[in-house]
């Protein structure tokens, strides 16, 4: 502006304003709202340019890749007792295509096609044609065949990442670990401990960082719980059973090593898992132990200080009691001394052993022993023991024998712990725990003395009487075995039954108990026996040959010991 | 015209804008390259959960059994049995055998032959 009134100052001096005025004419006259003109025209489409930038660059750029990514919260690992992953969080990521970024759809379901064989092509078309802003393609896909679609370089097509729970080991300890749904959230097992223990709240408040979770420790071995797995699964097609089921637990910390039920589920596709068929029957299954609750029979009696190794029971004939008829199936037909009713089983001295206690007596010491009352552990799916409401003589006869009062197996080998470590009751436990916490919850339910009884009775059993198939050279194993029969249409029936078998090792100082529950067994080939001994035992027996070593106990022959394979050559 | 302190004072201006604009572009640099660090951290931590998961897939005792079975014939792996496993103090202790030392040289003065070729101030000649 300076410059131009510069210009134009002169030309109004009235001095030589002809010499300027001919200037102007022959300049045109008109330059002036020329330029004016132009400047304005100019500075028009430059304004607009400039704007429509400046518009441009505050406008947010346009929403890609539809809804943001659902949050999926973080679960703590779970770790086995020597830190092996059991679960974890895994990323996987889902494809998704824009319909409306799509160029080429055709193109697009051609070039999906070489790394998504099993892509549907025709519904994929409609999906890619329909126009939505947003559609899901395939979820959870592979890191590899992500990379190879991230390769193919289409345009329109994306990823999203979403969290989901793996286990490396499948159903190896499906009920113990349990499940998540959808929403990573545990409904099931120590999954659902886990959130119960605030976990949870966590999630809930947006805490629940992946980072910042330490893995969940459990007292689980999973080289013990494969064993477990194997040996039971094998079992149940070989004796053509409809169910098998093993628990290996401490017994000086109640700590569970395995356990495992099957038929079970496979945790990463649990689509039947909510079968009842595949229910955890070690801790949720109820049913009538059998000749295993002898074991307590004999307890209570030796207990009571009213009966001794050395007392005898008239076990020559059957007990009669209203219309039944209390008989022997191994019957000796004479009398009989304590260890000889424990190994021989003998329902009629073990009716006659708890009719020394009494009936309330009998009832105050299965109680005290915990086995009817409902188990406090980790493991939400827990079953609640049943017991008649009124006790009577016949109750108190039958239940000796194990019959007419259900539990859960997990219970009786909690039970059987505290016969074989000098009486201590230890709640079972899925958690890592030292013998000094389990020994500061534990609480004395029997004598020392009636426990080195029971450490003896166990170990003659697997001696000479009905345990003898769960012998392991060098693992000195004591054990009784359990025939139930099973109730069909309202009766015992003699064909159908429930076999179990609870042994405890090294016989010398006792630190495993490992009980087998077999369900409706047939004899492994015709001819066979389908008893406690022939089918529970053996289970056992190879769970701890196998399993003995990594659990830490040393083999011992001691007079048995022929030579060691080591020498020198 | 323009005054000298005029000159200067828009050169100040100018190298200071100058100025900043290094400085922003270069902290938007060292930004970048911090987000690409962390996105890197980020994939290497989700590659890290993937392989400790993939290494606990591949070292799971049914696989680990599987196998074995599988190549039996070459590996001939036998699950072992407990009379296999001895403590130290079970294990026989190495036999002693007493060498024949009275044959071999000693070396020494015994051999070396003569008195020394050195003389010293302590032998009498």
């Amino acid at each position: 502006m300076a410059i131009f009134r510069k210009r134009a100052a002169p030309a109004e001096s009235p001095g030589n304003s002809i010499v300027v005025d001919g200037a102007r004419k022959a300049t045109g006259g008109r330059a002036k709202n020329r330029v004016v003109m132009t400047m304005a025209v100019f500075f028009g489409i430059y304004a607009t340019i400039g704007g429509r930038l400046v518009y441009l660059g505050m406008l947010d750029p346009e929403e890609s890749g539809g809804p943001a990514s659902r949050v999926t919260a973080s679960r703590p690992d779970i770790v086995d007792r020597n830190g092996e992953v059991l679960a974890t969080d895994i990323k996987t990521a889902s494809l998704f295509a824009e319909p409306r970024r799509i160029v080429d759809a055709d193109e697009v379901i051609e070039k999906l096609s070489t790394v998504l064989p099993d892509i549907e092509v025709e519904q994929t078309y409609h999906k890619l044609k329909s126009g939505a802003g947003f559609v899901w393609l395939k979820r959870q896909l592979t890191p590899r065949q992500q990379n190879d679609i991230m390769q193919l370089g289409l345009p329109g097509i994306g990823f999203r990442t979403e969290k989901r729970r793996f286990y490396p080991g499948g159903e190896t300890a499906s009920h113990i670990l349990g499940l998540t749904n959808i929403d990573n959230k545990g409904i099931a097992g120590i999954e659902k401990y886990i959130d119960d223990q605030g976990l949870a709240d966590l999630q809930a408040s947006g805490l629940a960082i992946a980072k910042d979770l330490k893995p969940f420790k459990l007292s689980m071995d999973i080289r013990v719980q494969h064993i477990v797995h194997d040996e039971i699964k094998q079992a149940m097609e070989r004796y053509h059973a409809i169910a098998a089921g093993a628990v290996v637990l401490s017994v000086k910390t109640g700590e569970v090593l395995a356990m495992a039920s099957v038929p079970d589920y496979d945790p990463n596709n649990p689509y039947n898992a909510h079968e009842k068929d595949r229910l955890n029957r070690m801790s949720a299954g109820l049913y009538e132990m059998g000749s295993t609750f002898k074991s307590f029979t004999t307890a209570m009696a030796l207990d009571s200080g009213k009966v001794t190794l050395e007392s005898t029971f008239d076990a020559s004939r059957p007990i009669r009691i209203g219309s039944q008829t209390i008989n022997d199936f191994h019957g000796k037909g004479r009398v009989l001394t304590v260890p000889e009713v424990f190994i021989y089983s003998s329902n009629i001295g073990s009716a006659k052993e708890a009719d020394v206690v009494g009936i309330e007596g009998h009832r105050e010491f299965l109680h005290r022993l915990g086995i009817l009352d409902r188990m406090n552990t980790e493991l939400p799916e827990v079953a609640r023991p049943t017991e008649p409401k009124v006790w009577k003589k016949v109750h108190s006869i039958t239940v000796a024998f194990g019959h007419g009062v259900s539990t859960t197996p997990l219970q009786t080998a909690v039970g059987c712990a505290a016969l074989m470590n000098g009486g201590y009751l230890m709640e079972p436990t899925f958690l890592m725990r030292s013998e000094e916490e389990a020994m500061a919850t534990a609480k004395k339910v029997i004598a020392d003395r009636t426990s080195a009884d029971m450490r003896y009775l166990y170990a003659l059993n697997a001696e000479k009487g009905s345990g003898k198939n769960a012998r392991v050279p060098g693992y000195r194993v004591g054990g009784k075995t359990g025939t139930a029969e099973k109730v069909v249409n309202g009766r015992y029936s003699s064909s159908v039954r429930f076999n179990a078998f609870v042994a405890s090792f090294p016989m010398d100082d006792p630190q495993y108990i490992v009980l087998s529950i077999i369900d409706e067994p047939k004899p492994e080939k015709p001819g066979m026996g389908a008893t406690a001994g022939s089918n529970a035992a053996p289970i056992v027996a190879n769970i701890i040959r196998r399993a003995g070593a990594l659990l830490g106990v040393k083999p011992e022959f001691g007079h048995e010991s022929g030579a060691t394979v080591v020498s020198y050559q | 015209m323009f005054r000298t302190s005029d000159i200067v004072l828009i050169a100040v201006m100018v190298s200071a804008a100058a100025f900043t604009y290094k400085i922003k572009q270069d902290a938007e640099d060292r930004l970048a390259t911090v987000h690409k660090i962390e996105r890197e951290i980020r994939f290497e931590e989700d590659t890290l959960d993937l392989l400790k998961a993939d290494w606990s897939l591949l070292t799971q005792p049914s696989r680990l059994q599987k196998l074995s079975e599988i190549y039996q014939t070459e590996l001939a792996l036998q699950p072992i049995e407990p009379h296999q496993i001895v403590g130290l103090e079970e294990l026989p202790s190495k036999p002693v055998v007493i060498e024949d030392l009275s044959n071999q040289h000693l070396g020494g003065m015994a051999e070396s032959g003569g008195p020394d070729q050195t003389v010293t101030g302590a032998v009498v000649q």
